[in-house]
């Protein structure tokens, strides 16, 4: 075990699972200088996402966007990553946990494998592989950018072990692995190991254990994925064949279905269904049916019903509301035929499928169940940790918190604003020591290399076998050393080891090299690692060009060494050209303002400002009326019986009296300008509206949404017409009242997903449930009605929805196109609604008819912060993330941050766990002295603009703009890099650093230099 | 019997699809023809019309730019701005006289090691049946 | 500003068929703006010269230069150091600065790479229309701001012809009526008065019906 002692610095936490929630908290605590122990039981980190072909709402490839997580994970210095690890035991108490953990052999030496594959191709049997759908996939690492880059032995499938040893050539391999055990000191401990998926095998009458071609959805996403057994062609597993006809059914393994089914809502299978069905649309168009059986299509996340009304009228994708009875195979065709009855008709129907997609539910491991009982944390009926109060990441022992799947069933957005809000709660726990000064290594000063003739030193690595087995190394350097400017040629062996690392150090230091290539792997992966190097041999980072001869060449024409050769000596010729032309470039850094503003004063606004005031940070609150608390403030208690008006007044409390917290009543934010770290936000206060500038480092937007009122089914017209939002508030303070009632009728979805608002807002059906439940608390002879579209009640609320239908609780499905009817008839009002399965209109007088209206954006509100703040908003003028899944709580605009409802409508709850994660995430640019913002950045040569506009037009960003001088300016600090601005220039007065014109042209000069000869 | 034409061939790849594409197909060892030489750019929206005419130029038998698929671009478009100027460039290319089918626009995910290894050989196999680019053969 | 857009490389081509080397020049102005002759282009269509001399055997020697402004003479000085060293001079510029090169160097071939087309503006990234045909007269104050000398194919001045139909031009569907549009826009305006008074015949002297036309500041003029 090595040393986990860090008793020099403050105690680590310790991170439990390294899917995508353990690598959030991970990365947040790191980057906000704080120590992490992440362990997972899996040979490399990535958890379930990595299995994942495209996700929801997007549609984009997983691969791409997880993978520089991962990369990141792994170069952060405050990271220690042990895979195959396991903790065993946990004592003392938050501040000061001792744990535990258990590492399981790999038999192969991390330091020393480089993930090559010689093992594999020598020993296919003993080098461990995924399971999944495939009896063998390619290698054990499940994608080629696992991280840690290795792979892992199964010793009991060797029968040589010691030519097994032999055929690794950096010697990683060791047979003697035992593995280890060893005791880690922790400040807090987040579990974030996931969940496990529903089996559906035992469930005999869907046909799962008969039917190849009946497949799990987690299945049926690896047919669709490219790094999947059938490398992304959707095929039958029966027949080999493309499927024609595909059907989804949905809530298996949820919702108290079938048998051995949980009783929650896994919340996230429609969502993945829609995807399923959509990509398999986009993949294959007119000649692929896709079919979904459904109970209620709960898509409730933000902009989801834009997703699911696109998949129903643009792709096509059909939709029955129906669970099919049984799954049976079609001897004759080879086909299955699928059982069902729909609501209109009383005939029970068949129809034919040639593939039909399980939708599996989440589910609480027995690993993770037995993790909880070792931790001694309380957990509820279904096996998922409970929390005490209102924060969903704390648990029942102080100092372990939690965050994704294992809390509650969630996607990924989610997974990610818990694992921030984890990072947030255990960073608290971590007590800073007094900060020793570290040695940092001290850089030598950058040579100034501008005017010198190019004295290029190229490295070429042999890479073990991966490069040296196809070309002969030195006679590579041998040719190179012969082309202009080249001073040194020379093979590195691995030229990333640490003693390849320190010659070419004292290479370039003694030969007075000005420029650096590098032969070898891809710059993707080891570019940063090399610029660090020259960087310490007293060059400038950008002065590194890399010619990828591994991936892009022994790898992929190891069948023809010559061409192989000739090959890496063209890409070498090329670097050599481009890197005489690099200019040496600063990266833009800003001084960060440690202090921070946050904007509205809800539960969200209050929450964040709390949180990071305690990091020690100072906080103006901005709220625009004149009192805080916004929406909660006039809510009674949440669904599982908390009570929000006790909270509300403890929170207000707390933020009033907090010294480093200062309330700016009746503010509004007027200017705006800096960057990040670096902001100056102008703004009117009180009454006399005096102007009042605050400089600050970052912005958290918690301005809130608004309760929707629209004139529909009479609102307004009479008193015994309320909303939800009016009800509990009757039933809490007039309670008589509500004991004279006969009838009560909720009608769901009343100005939501209609035409002119089509998003769901989420929290209604939930507040029904609530509701209808209190109403019977109060008056147990009401009869209530609520009528309704699809009941949303996700996760652990689908237990609150059957327990108001076991009280008696009449739901009764409504289409969009047959609204109910309401008529005021004196002091009632009466409700007419078509029943679909009786076939014919119902009418109810009722007593009260209570309206769901849910949430809208504050658009005027809204308008005018985007505006002020150039951030974008959906369509339906909430805030918009700068990435839906990744990123949900972070703006486009770097230094901005978004919670509560001002992002989509949620519940309270939920408001707190993005107000946590809002606070960590803040915390990773405020831990910072300067933020850095890379050099890869375009740059406008003001003497040959033409101030035409393309380059404004243009940029996807919309950073370009012509300034006072009267010529394009693009804000380093902004730029994204792209060059897209530098490639339609028609004035060639852009040049993208890093990739300039002259540089590409010198590739393009060398590559063919010989064609010209 | 006549030695066979080996075309050079020029890859405009963006950093964060094709070239880990490429990447990719290292990684699962696909074999597909040395003939191309790949160039990085952070986007395909970067690559310049004149760069693929100095490609041409130079002495470069076939081209192609090769971003993230539709809709996944890292910059937003910047694969549909190449597009459309990689078309513009083929009707250029036709007035000079080289076959635009010389030049051509493909997307592919970072997932797609496959498809970039069959790209690159259907890509050479295609510039060899078209033989040397004009400017190559007269100066042959 | 001066729209532009480049010839066919053929008729490029045949203008310098005779000639060696080529002095090849971009204007940083109007041409830039509309992507037809500025720096870039110049670079491309050096690029595509080069490439059709190549194919055939032969190859140009071309030098690319790009000018601030070509029709300002103090501009064009700045070629005199390089343009002993070319046979000929192929200019991207508007018709304005081919003929001021023309002008300067009098015994050096000078030809057009582009075709001159109109006065307008960008209605997005990548679009010009028309919007100014300089008659010398300016009546935008009587149309509401929309000029049917540039937006009319008749150059009409009393309302539309029996080819609107449904505010759509006969010549196509893609050209607006401009008499419609002006219409719209007076009644917007709450002006529809002025468009019932009759506008006398047009006098087209001023736009060069009279020959060459001048404009001298005294002031300024020495």
């Amino acid at each position: 075990m090595q040393n986990l002692d860090r008793s020099h610095t403050s105690k680590p936490v310790l991170v439990v699972g390294g899917g995508l929630g353990g690598i959030r908290t991970a990365l947040d605590l790191a980057e906000a200088d704080k120590n992490v122990v992440l362990v997972d039981t899996a040979h490399n980190i990535g958890g379930l996402m990595t299995q994942l072909d495209r996700t929801f709402p997007t549609n984009n490839c997983d691969l791409c966007t997880l993978a520089p997580n991962l990369s990141e994970s792994n170069r952060q210095e405050h990271i220690k990553l042990m895979a195959m690890t396991r903790v065993e035991a946990v004592s003392g108490e938050k501040g000061n946990f001792k744990v535990s953990l258990k590492t399981e052999p790999r038999y192969i030496n991390l330091d020393k494998c480089t993930g090559c594959g010689e093992c594999l191709k020598a020993f296919p049997e003993c080098v461990t592989f995924t399971p999944g759908l495939d009896h063998r996939a390619p290698t054990c690492m499940r994608y080629p950018q696992a991280t840690p880059q290795a792979y892992s032995i199964d010793l009991t499938r060797c029968g040589d072990v010691e030519a097994l040893v032999k055929c690794c050539p950096t010697g990683a391999i060791n047979p003697d692995d035992l593995g280890s055990r060893g005791d880690v000191a922790c400040s807090s401990i987040v579990l974030a190991p996931g969940a496990s998926l529903f089996d559906p095998s035992g469930l005999d009458y869907l046909g799962y254990s008969d039917h190849v071609d009946v497949v799990t959805s987690l299945e049926y996403e690896r047919l669709l994925s490219a790094s999947g057994p059938t490398s992304g062609r959707l095929l039958r597993p029966s027949t080999g064949e493309p499927p024609k006809r595909v059907a989804w059914i949905q809530c298996i393994g949820s919702r108290g279905l079938q048998r051995g089914a949980a009783p929650y809502c896994s919340g996230a299978c429609c969502m993945f269904a829609l995807k399923e069905a959509m990509v398999s649309k986009e993949r294959f168009r007119e000649d692929i049916e896709t079919t979904i059986f459904y109970m209620d299509m709960r898509t409730f996340g933000k902009d989801y019903e834009r997703y699911y009304q696109r998949a129903k009228n643009e792709f096509g994708v059909r939709f029955i509301h129906s669970r099919p009875h049984s799954v049976l195979m079609n001897e004759a065709s080879g086909g299955i035929v699928l059982g069902y009855t729909t609501d209109d008709t009383p005939k029970l129907l068949s129809e034919a499928f040639d593939m039909v997609v399980l939708s599996i539910g989440f589910r609480i491991g027995d690993e993770m169940r037995s993790l909880a009982t070792m931790l001694g944390i309380d957990v509820n009926d279904s096996s998922f940790p409970v929390h005490p109060g209102l924060n969903q990441v704390e648990t029942t022992r102080p100092g372990i918190y939690v965050a994704g799947a294992f809390e509650a069933p969630k996607d990924i957005p989610e997974t990610m604003v818990q694992a921030s809000a984890a990072a947030c709660m255990a960073g608290k726990d971590v007590i800073p020591l007094e900060k020793e000064i570290e040695e940092a290594p001290a850089l030598p000063l950058e040579r100034n290399v501008v005017g010198e003739q190019p004295r290029v030193g190229v490295f070429i690595c042999d890479c073990g076998e991966n490069i040296g087995s196809v070309i002969d190394v030195e006679k590579l350097a041998e040719r190179v050393s012969v082309f202009e400017h080249v001073a040194v040629a020379m093979a590195a062996g691995h030229g990333c080891s640490r003693e390849s690392m320190e010659q070419i150090r004292q290479t370039i230091e003694e030969q007075e090299i000005n420029r650096v290539v590098i032969g070898g792997c891809s710059p993707r992966t080891h570019e940063a690692k090399f610029q660090d190097l020259i960087r310490k041999a007293g060059l400038n980072k950008y002065l590194l060009e890399f010619a990828n001869i591994r991936d892009q060449v022994t790898w992929v024409h190891s069948h023809q060494p010559e061409k192989a050769m000739a090959k890496a000596e063209d890409l070498l010729k090329m670097a050599v050209g481009a890197v005489c032309k690099a200019h040496p470039l600063a990266e833009h850094s800003l001084p960060i303002n440690k202090n921070v503003l946050v904007i509205g004063g809800g539960v969200a606004g209050m929450t964040a400002s709390l949180e990071l005031a305690d990091q020690g940070f100072r906080v103006y609150l901005v709220e625009q009326s004149n009192r805080l608390g916004g929406i909660a403030a006039n809510l009674k208690r949440t669904l599982e019986g908390h009570d929000v008006q006790a909270f509300v007044h403890n929170l207000i409390e707390r933020t009033q009296s907090h010294d480093s917290i200062e309330v700016i009543m009746g503010g509004m934010i007027v200017d705006h300008t800096g960057m990040p770290g670096m902001f100056t936000t102008g703004m009117q206060v009180g009454r006399q509206m005096f102007y009042r500038q605050i400089e600050h480092g970052v912005t958290i937007l918690a301005t809130g949404a608004l309760p929707n009122r629209p004139n529909l089914f009479g609102l307004g017209t009479g008193k015994q017409i309320v909303t939800q939002l009016d009800l509990q508030t009757t039933i809490h303070d007039d309670p008589e009242k509500v004991r004279s009632w006969e009838n009560v009728v909720m009608i769901q979805c009343v100005g939501s997903r209609t035409e002119d608002n089509p998003n769901c807002s989420r929290i209604c059906c939930q507040n029904a449930v609530k509701n209808a439940l209190h109403l019977l608390d109060v008056n147990p002879d009401v009869r209530i009605f609520v009528l309704y579209r699809d009941m949303r009640t996700y996760a652990f609320q689908e237990e609150y929805y059957q327990k108001a239908r076991e009280r008696g609780v009449i739901f009764v499905r409504y289409q969009q196109d047959q609204p109910p009817q309401v008529k005021l008839v004196g002091d009632h009002v009466e409700v007419t609604y078509r029943d679909i399965i009786l076939g014919r209109d119902v009418k109810v007088t009722a007593d009260c008819l209570c309206l769901s209206t849910g949430l809208i954006a504050n658009e005027d509100s809204n308008e005018e912060m985007a505006r002020i703040f150039k951030l974008p908003r959906s369509e339906d003028g909430y805030f918009l993330e700068d990435h839906i899944k990744l990123r949900p709580v972070d703006l486009p605009v770097p230094g901005f941050f978004v919670a509560g409802t001002a992002h989509a409508p949620k519940l309270i709850s939920e408001s707190l766990v993005q107000a946590r994660a809002v606070a960590s995430r803040a915390q990773t640019i405020l831990a910072r002295d300067a933020i850095n913002l890379g050099a890869a950045t375009a740059k406008v040569d003001g003497k040959l603009c033409a101030a035409c506009l393309i380059c404004v037009r243009a940029c996807p960003f919309n950073v370009p703009f012509i300034n006072a001088d009267g010529y394009s300016e693009i804000d380093p600090a902004k730029c994204h890099g792209c060059g897209i601005c530098a490639a339609e220039c028609p004035a060639k007065a852009i040049q993208l650093m890093q990739f300039e014109d002259d540089m590409i042209i010198s590739k393009l000069e060398q590559l063919f230099e010989k064609v010209e000869a | 019997m006549k030695e066979q034409f080996e075309p050079v061939i020029v890859a405009f790849c963006c950093h964060y699809c094709a070239y880990t594409a490429a990447d990719m197909a290292g990684s699962q060892r696909l074999v597909y023809p040395p003939n191309v030489k790949i160039i990085r750019v952070p986007c395909s929206g970067k690559v310049d019309s004149i760069h693929i005419l100095k490609a041409f130029e130079k002495g470069a038998d076939g081209v192609y730019v090769a971003g993230c698929l539709d809709g996944d671009c890292h910059f937003k478009n910047g694969n549909d701005k190449a597009s459309r100027k990689v078309a513009q460039m083929m009707r250029y290319l036709e007035e000079i006289g080289i076959e635009p089918e010389r030049l051509e626009m493909v997307k592919m995910s970072a997932g797609m090691g496959e498809r970039f290894a069959r790209i690159a050989t259907e890509m050479t196999e295609k510039i060899r049946k078209l033989g040397p680019s004009p400017i190559k053969a007269a100066a042959a | 500003m001066i729209t532009a857009e480049r010839k066919p490389l053929e008729e490029i081509l045949a203008y310098i068929k005779p000639f060696k080397r080529i002095l090849l020049l971009g204007c940083n102005e109007c041409v830039t703006v509309c992507a037809a002759g500025g720096r870039k282009e110049v670079g491309v269509l050096a690029s595509g010269l080069q490439m059709s001399r190549l194919k055939d055997g032969s190859s140009i020697d071309i030098r690319e230069h790009t000018l601030e402004r070509q029709c300002d003479p103090e501009y064009v000085e700045e070629l005199v150091p390089m343009i002993d060293s070319a046979d000929a001079v192929l200019s991207m510029a508007c018709g304005c600065g081919v003929q001021q090169l023309a002008m300067r160097f009098r015994d050096k071939p000078v030809f057009p790479a582009v075709n001159t087309k109109f006065m307008g503006g960008s209605d997005r990234h990548g679009v010009w229309t028309e919007r100014c045909q300089g008659c010398g007269d300016c009546l935008l104050g009587l149309t509401g701001g929309i000029c049917p000398i540039a937006k009319c194919a008749k150059h009409l001045m009393n309302g539309p012809c029996g080819g609107s139909a449904g505010g759509v031009c006969e010549i196509g569907d893609d050209v607006d009526c401009a008499w419609h549009l002006i219409w719209e826009r007076l009644k917007a305006l709450g002006l529809t008065d002025q468009y019932m008074e009759i506008m006398p015949a047009k006098d087209w002297r001023p736009a060069g019906g009279g020959g060459p036309r001048k404009i001298i500041r005294e002031d300024l003029a020495e």
